[in-house]
């Protein structure tokens, strides 16, 4: 089964390491037959570093933790290999002996921490369990310590959150609680398996930190478990990539980042937005590997990657590669060159020379000064709240868009970025004309839409269209596709049979699909071709707006540059305008021409996507711009300025004047009053912007330093 | 709370009288009549007349309706002539005794249906989940008559150990007196129950198995046990107690086929004789509490849900 010789190289220094991996392979037994999860992998942890696993979906990331710790699904199994810890081969043991060294020795954070407490159990009794059970300690003692390791997370007031129940708790305090909860017994090792994934990127700041803060405190290792590259990039001492099941190439981080030697590592990094935008400076095409990750049901050869990758030849499709020796290994037989002329090492974004782009004017191509496509002013959206549970009392008005205004002109791409519950998707949703706002004007083509009735508002749906995060959860599972995107043409009663079908046939083409995919069913696609076909049912009705919203935040690095790329292409083909929304700045900014940055139900910041992303006026923006992981190296300790502490306030009743002065490091009492969204290009409200606007487009970016 | 509860009681007010109109309705439109059922094939015409205008028959049903309502607000459920006594002293000196077997078949259900349904979650499809479900399916689909009458046939005739009749005693204390009597009908009434329970225990506990909670659960190391009993039970047993309050019904007319096939002088039997010899205002009684029954105990159970499910407690004391 594993063609890998497992060389292991024994530690410098002579520390044993803390955890190894040997060859380890671990098969999951599915109805349809079984998948080879883990072909092989080999891995080293030495006591007090962190090491980075990185990898795609599928890559065997996650089943590499959940082998170690013994928690695999249902029909998994770890099949062959050894896992060494502190010496001992946890496959050998007897099984309480594992139960044992997995509740004391090691400790589990998971992606989702909504749903990975018992919500029904008090925060006290879940994290304090494992002292009850290990240490046989009494109640009294174990309320004691859990208390203790609640603030040492940076619980506010712990002896009260110990007798909380976890749905009373935001995300990001919910992680904190699971960190506490494996930290409780004091563990050797901590596997943290994308334990930011689920949260913002503020929030992601803080809880990195923390588990960084915590490695140093207890003296652990950590095995942090992400498919973000950033995330690694600033976190970790060494990293490991995986694809399909293996470690492809393992090295200490800055040296990774430095010179990637495997293909896959080097194509990964070249697909990121933030790659492109620096190689040159500019909305370059990205990079985008070909295909999808091999089927782990069925016998593979060679390297497993191949199939995807611009430099194999026959060799590759028909040797086993084994990783190199050294402190750097790859498994690749047409590696990357050694040596300093790698291909990212270049400044990090924020320090890039802002340079006015001729090739790109607001208007779109040539459409000179055409007037906005849509136009929006003054939105209002309230709801009325209601208590869920047995009482459906009216809890009060959540403000969720509370005066919002921008333009989009033809063509053009305007990015609204903000994090959850900032309202940005409901302003997506009202300008389609999904949801009727409270107050205030959309205007498409300057035409308001409220006093649209009947054909006239039918007529205004096929202006403008939406396409989803999840497009499978938007698609109806019993239509087939050719209905899917026929569906849009019979609603609108465009064309007959015929002229319908060739549609449909221009469409496929468009987005780059076969005509095979019209007689499939939408579960048979993987999610960057639903993403194709989301578009393509966006398309069908020829619009002039499509508003997109997370359209790849579901999506793997090198499919979402597959789908960025396509979107760009059809812009300029068929002159679309976008009103792009994301979480992702750095999506966002590879996108948009121009931004909006959204806090709380407000439009905090508007400009030129350069100016915002690299001379942010907003202190949100600025803390925004800073707690988005790169990855470049060492650009985390660079940033030191702007940090948010605490939690979004709630909309229900949100704070007066500037919403975002309760979390704002620069807040004084003029803040009471609410500052207007002031400038030309780049506007900002804000009472203390931290640039005026004038200098800001043409100022050296060394002054931001 | 006060609150909830006022606006629960409300509608379950609305329901009941709901019921009664209907109830009251049907009972009314029916050919044949009281007057016939009471005085007998013998009685002439004007006799027919008499007796409907002595008990306000031969006026406008809405008037009729009132009456009945009125009455009903005084305790006062009608007179049976059949019986000779009074409609709430039928009922009272029979719905204990029905009690007696509801409760002691519940208690039977749930006792068996929890762990039954657990075995099956934590076995999922292996040999006892596969028993089990078949098992259930066949008590679910045999219909209560027979089920007990092949008790009946098995226990008392094949292998006699058990009487094939339930106690006859005149109160509770007199049932209770003769255990034996009580073990068929209990055990008929209480096996359609297990099977439905299981059921629901069995997915609820499923779908908790399944979630990520326990798998943070196992991660602390956990033995298997423990993550079963302490952090999936609980959670696995909220829809059992939703199901509680909506199984009322259920056991009722359950309670009606055994009562009858086991001679048990219970509200089961009275309503079924009433039924056979068209004896309306104990029909209209029986119903009337029965509509009673099922909306307290699905308020019960709502109430139950709160005080078990912090999610749902917090809802409250929050607003």
């Amino acid at each position: 089964m594993s063609e890998s010789t497992g060389r292991h190289t024994p530690a410098a220094g002579g520390v044993q390491p803390l955890l190894e991996l040997r060859d380890l392979d671990t098969d999951i037994a599915l109805r349809r037959g079984t998948v080879h999860a883990l072909d092989g992998v080999s891995l080293q942890v030495m006591p007090g570093e962190t090491l980075g696993v990185v990898g795609e979906s599928g890559s065997g990331k996650t089943m590499t933790a959940l082998s170690i710790m013994g928690l695999l699904p249902p029909g998994g199994r770890v099949s062959g290999g050894q896992i060494l810890f502190e010496g001992r081969d946890l496959r050998s043991l007897p099984a309480d002996e594992v139960r044992r060294i997995r509740g004391v020795r090691m400790g589990m954070v998971f992606q989702d921490p909504l749903t990975s407490l018992n919500p029904t159990m008090r925060i006290g009794a879940q994290v304090g369990e494992p002292l009850r059970v290990h240490e046989r300690v009494g109640r009294a003692e174990a309320r004691e310590r859990t208390i203790e390791i609640l603030r040492r997370v940076g619980m506010p007031r712990p002896e009260r959150i110990v007798d909380n129940y976890p749905h009373e708790l935001s995300g990001g305090m919910r992680q904190r609680v699971a960190i506490a909860m494996a930290l409780v017994c004091s563990p050797r090792l901590l596997i943290a398996d994308e334990p930011t994934t689920a949260l913002d990127v503020t929030t992601q700041r803080q809880i990195l930190e923390l588990i960084d803060d915590l490695r140093e405190e207890f003296g652990m290792a950590v095995v942090l478990v992400t498919h973000d590259l950033g995330v690694i990039a600033g976190r970790a001492d060494r990293v490991a990539v995986m694809y399909a099941g293996r470690v492809v190439e393992t090295a200490a981080t800055t040296e990774l980042f430095r010179s990637p030697r495997h293909r896959y590592t080097e194509a990964l990094m070249e697909a990121l937005p933030e790659s492109a935008i620096r190689e040159s400076g500019e909305h370059a095409r990205l990079y985008s590997i070909p295909g999808l990750p091999p089927d782990l049901s069925r016998p593979l050869t060679g390297c497993r990657f191949a199939p995807r990758c611009r430099h194999a030849t026959d060799d590759c499709r028909t040797t086993e590669v084994t990783l190199s020796a050294g402190g750097h290994q790859h498994a690749c037989l047409h590696p990357v060159p050694a040596g300093p002329a790698a291909p990212v090492n270049l400044p990090a974004p924020v320090r890039v020379e802002a340079v006015p782009d001729p090739a790109r004017p607001a208007a779109g191509p040539g459409e000179p000064a055409a007037g906005p496509v849509l136009s929006v002013r003054d939105l209002v959206k309230n709801y009325t709240a209601h208590g869920r549970g047995l009482l459906r009392r009216t809890a009060g008005q959540v403000s969720a868009v509370a005066g919002v205004s921008f333009d989009v002109g033809p063509g053009e791409t305007f990015g609204l970025v903000g994090e959850s519950g900032c309202g940005k998707s409901t302003v997506g949703r009202l300008a389609v004309g999904l949801e009727q706002p409270t107050a205030g004007q959309i205007m498409l083509d300057g035409t308001d839409i409220a006093g649209l009735a009947g054909r006239e508002r039918r007529r205004m749906h096929r202006q403008v269209q939406l396409m989803f995060q999840d497009s499978y959860a938007a698609m109806n599972p019993r239509m087939r596709v050719d209905a899917i995107l026929a569906e849009p043409l019979d609603i609108q009663k465009v064309g007959g049979t015929a002229e319908r079908r060739a549609r449909i046939a221009t469409l496929l083409d468009q987005v780059g699909l076969s005509r095979r995919v019209l007689e499939r069913y939408p579960h048979e696609f993987s999610g960057g071709q639903l993403q194709r076909i989301g578009l393509a049912r966006s398309l069908a009705l020829q619009p002039r707006l499509i508003v997109g919203d997370e359209p790849v935040s579901a999506l793997d690095v090198s499919i979402q540059a597959q789908v960025l790329n396509l979107m760009r292409d059809l812009q300029r083909e068929l002159g679309l305008a976008y009103v792009f929304i994301s979480h992702d700045l750095s999506v966002v900014d590879y996108m948009a021409d121009r931004i909006g940055v959204m806090y709380l139900g407000k439009l905090v910041e508007v400009g030129p996507a350069r100016d915002v992303v690299r001379a942010a006026r907003h202190p949100y923006t600025q803390a925004l711009i800073d707690a988005v992981p790169t990855v470049t190296p060492n650009a985390a300790a660079a940033r030191d300025g702007m940090t948010i502490r605490g939690e979004l306030p709630s909309a229900l009743n949100p704070p007066t004047g500037c919403r975002f002065r309760t979390r704002c490091p620069l807040a004084q009492d003029i803040c009471e009053t609410e500052p207007p969204l002031a400038g030309d290009a780049h506007q900002v409200a804000c009472h203390f912007p931290l640039r005026p606007e004038s200098t800001a487009a043409s100022a050296p970016a060394g002054a931001t330093a | 709370m006060v609150r909830y509860l006022i606006t629960r009681l409300g509608q379950a007010l609305v329901v009941v009288v709901l019921v009664t109109v209907i109830a009251f309705l049907i009972l009314h439109l029916l050919p044949g009549g009281a007057a016939r059922a009471t005085l007998g094939k013998e009685a002439t015409l004007e006799q027919l007349a008499a007796f409907n205008h002595d008990m306000g028959y031969d006026r406008p049903w809405i008037q009729q309706y009132g009456m009945y309502v009125q009455r009903l607000l005084q305790g006062d459920l009608g007179y049976s002539y059949q019986l000779n006594q009074s409609v709430v002293e039928a009922i009272s000196q029979r719905l204990p005794k029905t009690m007696v077997l509801s409760l002691l078949s519940t208690v039977l259900a749930i006792v068996l249906a929890i762990p039954l349904g657990v075995i099956q979650a934590v076995r999922r499809n292996r040999w006892p989940d596969y028993a089990i479900t078949s098992l259930s399916l066949l008590a679910y689909a045999t219909p209560i008559f027979f089920m007990g009458l092949m008790l009946i046939i098995l226990f008392s005739q094949v292998w006699p150990i058990l009487p094939p009749e339930a106690p006859q005693g005149f109160t509770v204390a007199e049932v209770l007196a003769d255990p034996a009597g009580l073990v068929l009908p209990t055990i008929t009434l209480a096996i359609v129950t297990i099977a439905v329970y299981s059921r629901y225990v069995r997915s609820a506990m499923v779908d908790n198995l399944n979630e990520n909670y326990v798998r943070t659960a196992r991660s602390k190391g956990l033995s298997e046990r423990r993550v079963v009993l302490r952090h999936t039970l609980r959670n696995g047993l909220f829809p059992v107690i939703a199901l509680l309050g909506m199984y009322l019904p259920a056991l009722f007319s359950g309670a009606l086929v055994v009562e009858s096939l086991f001679n048990f002088p219970g509200m089961g039997q009275l309503f079924w004789q009433a039924a056979l010899k068209r004896d309306f205002p104990i029909l209209l009684g029986v119903t009337v509490i029965i509509s009673i029954a099922t909306v307290v105990g699905a308020l019960v159970a709502d109430l139950l849900y709160a005080a078990v499910d912090p999610r749902v407690r917090l809802q409250r004391s929050a607003s």
